[in-house]
């Protein structure tokens, strides 16, 4: 189950006694890594638009004060869009400050592009305002649905897989794109239900969804492994679908075991058969800037840092291996 | 069915929202076998299940994250239970998780946990203001240096307001001792039912709350309405108990600008604020 990493309102926020840091690159001047936003265009997206950020994690409340105070070595972070899309305060001024001096991903829980609802325009706004404020290297969703009829569940959705399906969502996509003015990242969920309306497999339905709105895709492992599990299907067969130059960013996480059913917890280790699979995927889509999810049950910084490292080597040898395989 | 339909349908089994339906239990495991595939692991019911305990439980999680204190009064059995019947009145409605408990403390006001502890509503009041203040919009706060840009004479005339990042809870009982003893990790006590206004505001990222006295509560009001500078004295001087109100109102000024919860509000003292030194006025 995927939780919307939050901000709190007290707890050890209330006990900081935190500095205000102003050193560090001012966001007018764009710092060595930082690769020039992809604008949208009528043009076919190109994966080597995007930057290839390396390997990152999560930026979650408990490490605040460690990243911003020791600036630990870290390719880059992801940041949950709807924690920074407030008015003021203390999460503003911790992305301020970890924008400083990292390259961060926004990555947004509540788009709802899988709605029936109309888009909601007032969300898009904050979202466009936020990106232009922090200026993330991508902004990216999940390809589902989180609420209707104005109300909002707060939860990953899938849809029906039809060609209905894709032509609403594509649909929207490209407006998200007009008004965000970037190509966005759309993600697979991890689900529990499929519908008997469908007509096209999941990875299907994705790359269906990525052509026609002609955006780009978050391949997480996980969530595939998750729901190749739920549903029965075969998760090579999945990541070798899923097209080559549409795939951008993966995400790893841990997930929990129910017996019956696996469920998307980001509360674990990354689980050995989900490392395989990313190695396949690897040697698939060769080294796409890879982000570690841990959303509960948080482990001290060093746990997400090693895993992080652990997704590097694995990547290292999987491309070690092809090469290998491609010189025999 | 078409996609909103779908999608309705699935909202009210998740969100438990057609149990009044005495026959929706059975005609809605009906209609998700049509619509859901099930197998030998796992029925229809039982995958929407899946989300149906999810969206409680996570929503459980956030409002007990945001509301500690009132879920350290009523015990985890008595809030998952408020929680429950709030959801089915309140559903969230905005993106963001952070505002799915807007509405508890109004639901509280008439919920039948206010004979136990009729103090419960104020106090999850009290705390909803916490993490408003602590998300609400950044504003440049009058200092002293800031308010000596202003020539003494011109001071009558000025117009305050209070921080966009400050806001006054008014009780009936003494619920900031309970908010205090429960996040200082001691034993609540019952509080003493005793009019009271709570003075909630952030400085440099960190929110703070203290219990205000009657004059200083007045004040606070008129400044948060916009009123001169004089008018606020004339709050003051009408409330105040000790008879040299000039030490009184410089007292109320000195901390308030040493709190950071004022902000000019005219253009005059904005705009000699302005023209000071780059962070001369910035109370961070």
């Amino acid at each position: 189950m995927y939780r919307q990493g939050r901000p709190s309102g007290r707890g050890e926020e209330l006990g900081l006694c935190h500095k205000r840091r102003r050193e560090g690159h001012a966001h007018g001047t764009p710092p060595p890594w930082a690769t020039p936003f992809r604008r949208f265009s009528s043009s076919t997206m190109n994966r080597s638009d995007f930057a290839p950020l390396g390997f990152g994690v999560g930026l979650r409340r408990p490490h605040y004060v460690h990243i911003l105070e020791q600036h630990p070595p870290m390719d880059w972070f992801e940041v949950i869009s709807e924690n920074f899309m407030v008015e003021g305060g203390r999460p503003l001024e911790v992305l301020e400050g970890v924008r400083a001096h990292y390259p961060v991903v926004m990555h947004g829980v509540s788009l709802s592009i899988g709605s029936s609802d109309p888009l909601n325009r007032a969300y898009l706004d904050t979202l466009r305002a936020a990106a232009r404020r922090f200026e993330p290297a991508w902004v990216s969703d999940h390809l589902c649905w989180t609420g209707v009829c104005g109300h909002n569940l707060h939860d990953l959705l899938p849809l029906p897989y039809t060609e209905e399906a894709v032509r609403h969502v594509a649909g929207r996509i490209r407006q998200v794109q007009d008004i965000l003015e970037r190509t966005i990242l759309i993600e697979n969920v991890s689900s529990y239900m499929a519908f008997r309306s469908s007509r096209l497999e999941e990875w299907e339905f994705l790359t269906a969804v990525a052509e026609e709105a002609d955006c780009a895709i978050l391949l997480d492992i996980n969530n595939i492994f998750v729901s190749a599990f739920n549903h029965r299907f075969d998760p090579l067969r999945y990541v070798d679908a899923v097209p080559v130059e549409r795939v951008v960013q993966f995400h790893l996480a841990g997930h929990s075991d129910h017996g019956s059913y696996l469920l998307d917890t980001h509360d674990h280790p990354i689980r050995a058969e989900v490392w395989a699979l990313y190695e396949h995927a690897v040697r698939r889509f060769g080294r796409v800037p890879t982000l570690i999810e841990w959303d509960d049950n948080i482990p001290d910084f060093e746990v997400l840092a090693a895993a992080a490292a652990e997704a590097r080597r694995r990547c290292d040898l999987a491309l070690d291996s092809k090469r290998l395989h491609a010189a025999e | 069915m078409n996609l909103r339909e779908l999608q309705s349908l699935l909202y009210q089994c998740i969100t438990g929202s057609d149990l009044t339906n005495g026959n929706a239990g059975d005609e809605r495991g009906r209609v998700l076998e049509e619509l859901v595939h099930g197998d030998e692991r796992l029925s229809a019911s039982q995958r929407v299940g899946i989300y149906a305990d999810g969206y409680f439980y996570r929503l459980l999680e956030c409002l007990g994250e945001d509301f500690p204190a009132a879920l350290a009064v009523l015990g985890a059995d008595n809030f998952a239970a408020l929680v429950k019947g709030y959801l089915l009145e309140y559903q969230p409605t905005e993106p963001s998780i952070l505002y799915a408990g807007l509405y508890l403390a109004d639901f509280l006001n008439n919920h039948p946990f206010g004979e136990r502890w009729p103090f419960i509503a104020e106090l999850a009041r009290l705390e909803r203001a916490v993490l408003d203040v602590f998300h609400a919009p950044d504003a440049l706060a009058l200092d002293v240096e800031g308010l000596r840009a202003v020539p003494s004479e011109e001071w009558p005339a000025i117009k305050l307001r209070t921080h966009s990042a400050v806001e006054i809870v008014h009780s009936e009982w003494r619920i900031a001792d309970v908010l205090h003893r429960i996040e200082q990790g001691k034993e609540w006590k019952h509080p003493e039912h005793e009019e009271a206004s709570v003075l909630v505001w952030r400085q440099n990222t960190l929110v703070h709350y203290r219990s205000l006295e009657p004059v200083e509560r007045d004040a606070l009001a008129a400044v948060s309405e916009g009123a001169s500078f004089a008018a606020v004295c004339e709050a003051v001087a009408a409330n105040a108990e000790e008879p040299n109100h000039t030490a009184l109102i410089a007292r109320l000024m000195a901390r308030w600008l040493a709190d950071g919860i004022v902000v000019a509000a005219d253009n005059i003292l904005a705009k000699r604020l302005h023209n000071q030194p780059a962070g001369a006025g910035d109370s961070g």
